[in-house]
């Protein structure tokens, strides 16, 4: 008797059990993150649908895009963007040089989106005491898990579907071209899910849980691009490698290698819940490490404690434009080749107005450089407000330093972020691009065309603090600028955005060096610029309220 | 006397919240001064303005003669702090997180620092993220009891530690309050408050309803009679300050007002006192009167409510 009953426990612990009241949480879950999927559907599909309504008249006839890819086809180029199987397709269809294009990029953030989905639903919540209400209810020990891996395959297969639609109508797009187009990120959507789950259970942290996904990403798009260059098997290696291996849109459509996504996905699931069965709930598999007893000497002031608290993100935007920086950098040397190849349209695009072609296309890069690094100023701002609303704020709003200490200290902290990481970027690009000219003045020439870039940096950097300073809830209201800005100045001529409503953007007035002269008139104004905002920020930190928790 | 902390008239409202309404709040130097109110009740937010971080929307409020919001920083020298929920740095160690803000008021007694770890039996090694919330409380009482400061206000600060640390708590702000200290000291523990403070402030819905000491409190309320008398007794039950009598033969047992007490005792010598109990009201039913029972019958409800 006994032993049946522990038997038919254990059975159930194996089945149903511990996924008791999955459907209740799945909903639960669902309402709690339908403002954060919405937010990534929009951002990801409305992208693909905007670049894919640009393409036809960036590339119209099939000999723009022929001649477009014959500049593509070189082991940098290719890095950038996919296997070499797409580029005979061109001609053909737009629709292939569309998937060839962005199906890295795209699902490289859409991997990002269900990265941050999974921890959030499972390791950051252990974390705070959400779940532990939860597993305090009748659910079973799984079923959180289960539940945040229903919700990320159904998310995939909607922006699968959605990806579908945006592609739909283009040249050379049939409806199976385009369903595989989708599901391809249905299968990027539900393998980075599953990769999550399983770092999920072995880091203790919600923050080394993301570390560690967000490492696998890295690795494997850094193999793809390697095997996407050589041609070679380490592109298998990659998720989004297997999306782009099915050459959709080509003449050599196949759908097989999103089984590979199916069979690998599954094989994580299963890991994942072996692997939560066997940990202590709030745990990791990995310890966490304890640290030192007694604060370093230098750990001594609202200085170094920020900068301490976010050297984190230091470290991430020095790697990030170092790679970054490499890749664009790489292409410089091709440039001149490019121009031949390239529409009008798209001269237009790069053409700011003198020098050679690879001036043009350096001036264009650093500007790009420059928005990227502006990213992580930003986030150092997001910091800030988490630490107010974090309640760790309140500690340190009761130490004798002033609101311009304290939250104050973000401000020329996201300043120094986003400083090294443009220049960092510079110098990626710098070391890059005079190895693939062959011309070391290009070090010099792209350093200092990211250099002059700071300014214009700045002061998006104080225009997201004096928001923290003045209307501090509204978090997207940092980001907008930002948004705006970088529209205007990617997109302004595609989608013929009015001067005066380009002028706007600070990056406009930095100029383009090495295209034209520095413009060192223009930098101090917007270095002037920059202080107004700063000083306006701080003046709305000092006389606010603090929120707390 | 003079006083530490002086509030008055102080009015704080949250969009249509008013969460404090006309506070007046007085805390003379070296006293250990109890903040009691029900949830809601706008105790933290009265500390919170007091330290600078909310700003008053009327009313005055002063810490050590200055004015909190415009003099914070200057004024954070010379008080520490203990909020009721702590939240620590997840990647800072506790001993890190000690020291930062030790070091931010300018330096921090290692040897002192050293002994509360050890009185609070507290692991400085531990990462933020790791310590349950007993401990992230003691990591705040540690910093706030190390630091070398002439006010500590303390919101709750024993919410999540249990009887034995609570018990080392009580006697780190004895020895606080012996160095002459002041303390304002937040709390729903009326053990604490009873064993700690020499007055209390009573706050329902932003106001102040009773500040006093706790016998000028007492002095309002009934002490709880059981006596046995040798002879039968007769009339008690007629006395104005006498109530809930309860007579079982010689045995008889009631309540009486502060002020009738030494009448009644006569009229119950008179017919001899065999055993006598005499309970004074516990701070419990003190304020269980002021939450609730009492101005609740007034047709008021509780606190937190809007
Ligand atoms: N940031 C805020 N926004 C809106 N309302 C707030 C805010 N902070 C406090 N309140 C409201 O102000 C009132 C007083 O809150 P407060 O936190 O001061 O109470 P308390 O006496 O500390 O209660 P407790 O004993 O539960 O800690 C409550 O009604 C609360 O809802
Ligand atoms: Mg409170």
């Amino acid at each position: 008797m006994a032993t049946a009953t522990a038997a038919s426990s254990t059975a159930r612990e194996q089945t149903l059990g511990t996924l008791a009241g999955t459907g209740r949480l799945l909903r639960f879950q669902a309402r709690r993150t339908r403002v954060y999927l919405t937010g990534w559907f929009v951002g990801l599909v409305g992208m693909s649908w905007l670049v894919a309504a640009s393409f036809p008249e960036l590339y119209p006839s099939p000999e723009d895009r022929a001649e477009f890819a014959l500049t593509v086809d070189t082991p940098a180029m290719r890095s950038m963007t996919g296997p070499g199987e797409y580029l005979d397709a061109y001609a053909a269809s737009t629709g292939a040089m569309f998937a060839h294009q962005m199906i890295l990029w795209t699902g490289a953030i859409a991997a990002v989106m269900f990265i941050l989905l999974i921890t959030r639903l499972t390791r950051s919540d252990e974390e705070t005491s959400r779940l532990e209400v939860i597993r305090s209810l009748p659910v079973g020990r799984r079923s959180d898990l289960a539940a945040a891996l229903m919700l990320a395959a159904f998310a995939a297969v909607a922006l699968g579907l959605l990806m579908a639609l945006a592609v739909s109508g283009m040249q050379g797009v049939d409806a199976e071209g385009a369903l595989l187009y989708g599901l391809g990120f249905t299968a990027i959507g539900i393998v980075f899910a599953s990769v999550t789950a399983v770092a999920a259970q072995l880091a203790s942290y919600g923050s080394s849980a993301n570390g560690l996904a967000f490492g696998t990403l890295g690795f494997t798009v850094l193999m793809g691009a390697i095997g996407s260059a050589q041609e070679s098997w380490p592109l298998w290696l990659s998720p989004v490698g297997w999306a782009q291996l099915t050459y959709v849109f080509t003449p050599e459509q196949r759908w097989w290698p999103l089984a590979v996504a199916a069979v690998v996905g599954a094989l994580l699931v299963w890991l994942a819940f072996a692997l939560v069965a066997k940990r202590d709930f709030g745990l990791g598999m990995l310890p966490g490490r304890p640290g030192p007893s007694i604060a370093a000497p230098g750990l001594n002031s609202i200085g170094t404690l920020t900068f301490r608290l976010t050297r984190g993100l230091l470290w991430a935007g020095v790697i990030t434009m170092l790679v970054l920086g490499a890749a664009y950098g790489s292409v410089v040397g091709s440039a001149d080749d490019m121009l031949s190849g390239l529409s009008d349209t798209q001269r237009q695009l790069i053409d700011q107005g003198g020098g050679s072609m690879a001036e043009n296309f350096s001036a264009t890069i650093a500007k790009i450089d420059a928005f990227f690094a502006t990213i992580f100023g930003l986030l150092v701002i997001g910091r800030a407000r988490k630490e107010e609303t974090g309640g760790r704020g309140e500690l340190l709003a009761s130490a004798p330093v002033p609101r311009s200490g304290w939250p104050g200290s973000y401000l020329p902290a996201a300043l120094l972020v986003s400083a090294t990481a443009t220049v960092v970027g510079g110098i990626g690009l710098g070391l890059a691009a005079a190895g693939s000219v062959g011309d070391w003045s290009y070090f010099g020439k792209l350093l200092l065309a990211s250099v002059i870039q700071i300014p214009a940096v700045w002061v998006m950097v104080a225009l997201a603090f004096a928001c923290f300073g003045w209307l501090p809830r509204a978090g997207w209201l940092r980001w907008l600028p930002w948004v705006y800005t970088f529209v205007v100045g990617y997109y302004g001529d595609l989608l013929e955005v009015p001067g005066r409503a380009r002028d706007v953007s600070p990056f406009e007035h930095a100029g383009a060096y090495p295209a034209q002269d520095v413009e060192w008139l223009s930098i101090a104004v917007l270095l002037v610029v920059g202080a107004a905002i700063a000083a306006l920020g701080l003046a709305g930190v000092r006389r606010r309220n603090l929120h707390f928790a | 006397m003079t006083s530490v902390i002086h509030t008055e008239k102080l009015v704080k409202r949250f969009g249509h919240v008013t969460a404090l309404d006309g506070l007046d709040l007085e805390v003379a130097e070296g006293q250990t001064h109890g903040f009691l109110g029900p949830n809601g009740a706008g105790k933290s937010t009265a500390i919170r303005v007091l330290l600078g971080m909310l700003r008053a929307d009327g009313g005055a409020a002063r810490l050590f003669g200055a004015d909190p919001w415009s003099d914070a920083a200057e004024l954070h020298r010379r008080l520490a702090y203990v909020p009721g929920d702590v939240a620590l740095w997840p990647g800072l160690s506790g001993g890190e997180t000690i020291d930062v803000l030790g070091r931010l008021r300018g330096g921090i007694d290692k040897r002192k620092r050293d002994e509360l770890l050890e009185r609070f039996d507290l692991d400085p090694r531990k990462k933020g993220r790791s310590y349950s919330k007993g401990n992230r409380q003691k990591v705040a009482l540690v910093a706030a009891f190390a630091a070398d400061v002439p006010l500590l206000l303390l919101d709750e600060p024993t919410s999540g530690l249990d009887p034995l640390m609570a018990a080392v708590f009580n006697e780190c702000v004895r020895e606080v309050a012996a160095e002459g200290k002041t303390v304002l000291l937040s709390s729903h523990v009326m053990s604490e408050v009873e064993a700690l403070c020499e007055k209390v402030s009573i706050i329902r819905k932003g106001v102040v309803v009773e500040s006093g000491t706790l016998t000028e409190m007492r002095h309002f309320t009934r002490s709880q009679i059981h006596a046995t008398l040798k002879n039968p007794v007769r009339g008690l039950g007629d006395h104005e300050g006498v109530h809930d009598l309860k007579a079982d033969g010689l045995d008889v047992r009631f309540q009486v007002d502060a002020g009738a007490l030494d009448d009644v005792l006569t009229q119950l010598a008179v017919s001899g006192v065999a055993a006598l109990t005499c309970e004074p009201p516990s701070l419990e039913e003190l304020f269980l009167r002021y939450y609730g029972d009492e101005l609740a019958s007034r047709g008021l409800d509780n606190g937190n409510g809007d």
